[in-house]
């Protein structure tokens, strides 16, 4: 089951979700909408080799905001720690941002139950697009699971306060 | 939990979910199909500022279709209306769709509870593609919720057409500044 807007606000105050900073008018009637952060990393290699790790520049995201490409993707990442050790967590688009053709992530949507951090975004636009820093960007929603919860998640990904790049090459 | 097609059918029936036409031959195991309705509209400008209240074009699918390119959005919606008051939904494309390379949402695949409408589709072609009226392009799932419920009352409610970004009334919005 997913839960609701008022359910999302009950578990963040028992302490079973946690939305850092938390704002109750961010809630929606089945999710909470999240920010963007102010840092963009942008790619540098002109082919992405899963074996290398990837080369990239560091962008501040000026108060004019910041203009995003379409023959690229960048990574950012959500302003508010947000997870959970109860329920599994799901990363979306607002329609509002959907609308103006900017994917949040590249199908990689699910969130591991266990983890509480900064979400890197894996943004990529279908025409030019400015974004500003702390703009209502995207939602997550949260899921009951079915089945005993073991091993939390303790990956590479777990502990992030800044975008990350993909540690792909690591296994590779 | 997600709702079967046999479940489906049920709260239709009862009133529950809406989904209008409803024909029960597009009913699948887990899903219904849906089709697209007739209008799409198109950003002006090629550079899009989410500040700026953004000019559009409408255009109507012809008989012999309307190509999409890469590279520009396109606003479709839904030919049926649908929603729940009861059950989350949740779109996408149909598999064969997706094997065109039609993105028929941009990430916001999540339909508030409460939003009853043609909901706005957002299309991105991998490559050049040709769309025809009505045609089946994508499926609704419905999910059970847990929790108080309250409906949306949102900026887009009751829309009956492709319906442009209103994100410029996020940077009116006191409350954004806080």
């Amino acid at each position: 089951m997913i839960l609701s807007g008022p359910k999302i606000d009950e578990e963040v105050n028992n302490g079973n979700i946690t939305i850092f900073p938390f704002c109750e008018y961010l809630l929606n009637p089945n999710s909470y909408n999240y920010r963007l952060d102010k840092t963009v990393l942008v790619p540098q290699d002109s082919i992405i080799d899963p074996k290398e790790a990837m080369k990239y520049t560091t962008v501040e995201i000026p108060e004019e905001g910041y203009i995003l490409r379409p023959d690229k993707f960048y990574l950012a990442n959500t302003l508010e720690i947000i997870g959970s050790k109860k329920y599994t967590t799901t990363l979306i688009g607002r329609s509002s941002i959907g609308r103006l053709g900017l994917f949040l992530q590249i199908t990689a949507d699910l969130g591991h139950i266990g983890t509480s951090h900064k979400w890197t975004l894996e943004l990529h636009c279908v025409q030019p697009l400015v974004i500003y820093f702390n703009m209502k960007i995207g939602q997550v929603a949260f899921w009951e699971n079915d089945g005993k919860i073991k091993n939390l998640y303790s990956g590479e990904y777990g502990k992030c306060s800044l975008p990350t790049i993909s540690k792909i090459y690591k296994i590779l | 939990m997600i709702l079967t097609g046999s479940k489906i059918i049920e709260e239709v029936r009862n009133g529950r979910i809406t989904i209008d036409p409803f024909v029960e031959k597009n009913v699948s195991t887990n899903s219904y199909d849906f089709h697209v309705g007739d209008l799409i509209k198109t950003y002006k400008s090629q550079l899009l500022d989410p500040k700026l209240i953004q000019e559009v074009e409408t255009h109507e699918i012809a008989d012999e279709g309307f190509i999409m390119h890469p590279n520009k959005v396109y606003l479709g919606s839904t030919f049926e209306i649908m929603g729940s008051n009861h059950y989350v939904p949740i779109i996408r494309g149909t598999s064969s769709i997706g094997r065109l390379g039609l993105f028929i949402n941009i990430t916001a695949d999540l339909i508030d509870i409460g939003s009853i409408n043609r909901w706005t589709l957002q299309f991105n072609a991998s490559q050049s593609i040709r769309i025809y009226k009505r045609m089946k392009i994508g499926q609704v799932t419905f999910w059970t919720i847990k929790g108080d419920i309250t409906l949306y009352k949102g900026k887009y409610k009751g829309t009956m057409e492709p319906q442009e970004s209103l994100i410029y009334k996020d940077f009116e919005d006191k409350e954004h500044k806080k």
